[in-house]
């Protein structure tokens, strides 16, 4: 597991690109520290800057201030020595479409100075380890999403670096395949890759990751293990949905809002989202206060937190993006709340 | 050292790729002879007691070759745009390999298909009555070389810039029309007038070309020999030079 000495350090990172209206600061002083050996998320919304924060890190986008060390060096003063302890898979991941999965592992491996004799039980082993065997002499282009990702995945370890970068890993598969790839994750972190990867989905930052930073705007908004970030937001949370021509906000808003177990309570559009310390104590009272008032509900669900909830209540917006996975579980008709998402939660 | 390693394996890599497209092989064979099968009977006209068809395609022919050389180094550019876009590109930037590597690989990739490609051609030719000068032929070897690092150079700076298959296209095709034929790649420029003479002077095309006509004839003491030279080989510097800072800049 985790041993103490950091594979990623940063200190005050920032970054901003030239536009037409002045420039666009695009991370705004990121400091991370990454330990060996863990799988480590960037989660946050598209645009947050955690493309732009990973490129500072591998070395492809130069750093406008602040300082990185990744795996020993710096990465602005040593990016060569950076280059070759490292890995990454981009959102594209960049394998040559004419070629064979193998034939791309192999100049892989070599462009990382192995000899063609040391390289191709390698591109064996990895091939191995990444389900690919069987294809690994078809061309790229005939490969299904998940082959291809996990090709991708190939590519960037093919070379054993001690730390792997991800960059939306797992875009585009569907749940099984990303459950797969989590799954290979995992078995690179336990043989003491260290793997860094963005993310916007809570459930991969959830589930799959040791800690997480959350950032929003390029700059982190909370950071540690998942579980820790949800316990900070004590409590459970109660999404009520209201009918349309109720006065949804205010109105709601202001009576929900008086009630003395209501911790915390944010509105966006016809949705209420209440931060109540006891859940199922509270929604029986819920719904006799919202009878009292006349405020008509179409569903009410009860949850515990998840990441979102803590984006939501650093930012004030939700990550929620409609991707699979994402769905925090509060369908329409379940006014007894989501006892399979808690479960899940549970367990992670 | 290390470069020259890692040119082999992406020269290896590029070659390769373009040979398993079998389309890309079709027109690269095909555009060539097309212009001499195409073109040298309209040449008929040209041809006279005093100038038979034969040496109009002395004339022709390295102009058709200077052509290649041009064509192909500004096509250089779309691979790139296709590169960046698929992501090759960066994953190569990621390894520690040589970043000059990345940049020749292609580079001399795409050169050894022209003079496969020109070979094909100057067989063809020979067949239809071209004076074959050895000696002059390596000599243009050098040089459409040098016109073709020079072009490429161009392209994939230009790549690199607009980083967009749309405005790439429309940059390299509007360039490809004036200069070509400001330079008289087809048809000597001398049988225009006298203010297309002078525009030519201003396109180092136009010197490759006649360079190309001068030594495919043999005729190295023709100054248009030392001229094409004495124009490419510092055109050729700048732009590499360029291209290299924009190529750090953008893929550093």
């Amino acid at each position: 597991m985790a041993t103490t000495s950091p594979a990623i350090t940063t200190n005050d990172l920032r970054k901003s690109f030239p536009a037409r209206k002045g420039p666009v600061e695009a991370v705004r002083g990121v400091s991370v520290d990454v330990s060996s050996g863990e799988i480590f998320g960037l989660l946050g919304p598209n645009g947050a800057g955690k493309t732009t924060t990973l490129r500072m890190l591998t070395t492809l986008l130069p750093i406008d201030a602040g300082s990185a060390r990744v795996a020993g060096f710096d990465v602005v003063q040593d990016p060569h020595k950076v280059r070759e302890r490292i890995g990454y898979v981009s959102q594209l991941g960049g394998a040559d479409e004419l070629a064979t999965g193998r034939e791309n592992l192999v100049l892989q491996g070599r462009l990382y100075g192995a000899t063609l004799a040391d390289i191709r039980p390698r591109v064996d082993e990895v091939a191995a380890t990444l389900d690919l065997s069987e294809f690994a002499d078809r061309r790229v282009k005939t490969y299904s999403g998940g082959q291809r990702r996990r090709l991708d995945v190939a590519l960037g370890i093919v070379h054993q670096p001690t730390v792997l970068f991800l960059d939306e890993p797992t875009t585009g598969l569907d749940p099984q395949n990303r459950a797969n790839l989590w799954d290979h994750l995992r078995a690179l972190r336990d043989r003491g890759t260290t793997v860094v990867l963005t993310t916007h989905y809570l459930e991969e930052a959830d589930v799959l990751c040791d800690r997480i930073v959350i950032v929003d705007h390029g700059r982190v908004v909370a950071k540690g293990t998942p579980r820790e970030l949800k316990r900070r937001v004590a409590g459970d949370a109660v999404v009520i949905t209201v009918k349309d021509g109720t006065m949804a906000g205010e109105h709601s808003r202001s009576v929900l809002g008086r009630q003395p177990y209501v911790r915390e309570i944010t509105a966006e559009g016809d949705q209420l989202r209440l931060y109540v310390e006891d859940g199922s104590a509270a929604l029986p009272q819920l719904l006799r206060l919202l009878d009292q008032e006349q405020i008509a509900i179409r569903s009410m669900s009860l949850s515990e937190p998840t990441l979102d909830d803590v984006f939501l209540r650093q930012t004030g917006r939700s990550l929620r993006d409609g991707g699979p996975g994402d769905d925090p579980g509060d369908g329409p008709d379940n006014v007894t709340g989501d006892s399979t998402k808690g479960a899940k939660e549970a367990v992670a | 050292m290390k470069t020259a390693r890692d040119t082999t394996l992406l020269f290896h890599r590029y070659t390769v790729q373009m040979l398993r497209n079998p389309v890309w092989l079709f027109v690269g064979f095909s555009t060539p002879l097309l212009y001499l099968v195409l073109f040298t009977p309209l040449l008929k006209h040209f041809s006279s007691a005093q100038a038979p068809t034969s040496s109009v395609i002395d004339l022709f022919l390295p102009g058709i070759l200077a052509l290649l050389a041009f064509a192909s180094g500004m096509a250089g550019g779309f691979s790139t745009i296709f590169e960046l876009q698929s992501g090759v590109i960066e994953r190569f930037r990621v390894t520690p390999s040589s970043r000059l590597a990345i940049l020749m690989g292609p580079l001399l990739s795409g050169m050894l298909m022209m003079f496969v490609f020109d070979a094909v051609v100057v067989a063809a030719a020979a067949g239809f009555g071209f004076t074959v000068n050895w000696l002059g032929l390596a000599a243009l070897v050098v040089l459409l070389g040098i016109l073709m690092v020079t072009m490429s150079a161009f392209s994939v700076a230009t790549a690199l810039v607009t980083q967009d298959i749309s405005s790439f296209a429309a940059i390299v095709n509007g360039l490809n029309l004036p200069l070509l034929l400001l330079a008289g790649v087809l048809l000597p420029i001398s049988l225009g007038p006298t203010w297309m003479q002078v525009l030519a002077h201003f396109n180092p095309l136009y010197y490759a070309v006649e360079g190309a006509r001068s030594l495919s004839a043999g005729a190295f003491s023709n100054p248009a020999v030392w001229q094409a030279f004495a124009v490419l080989v510092p055109l050729c510097i700048v732009v590499v030079t360029w291209a290299t800072r924009i190529f750090r800049q953008a893929v550093a």
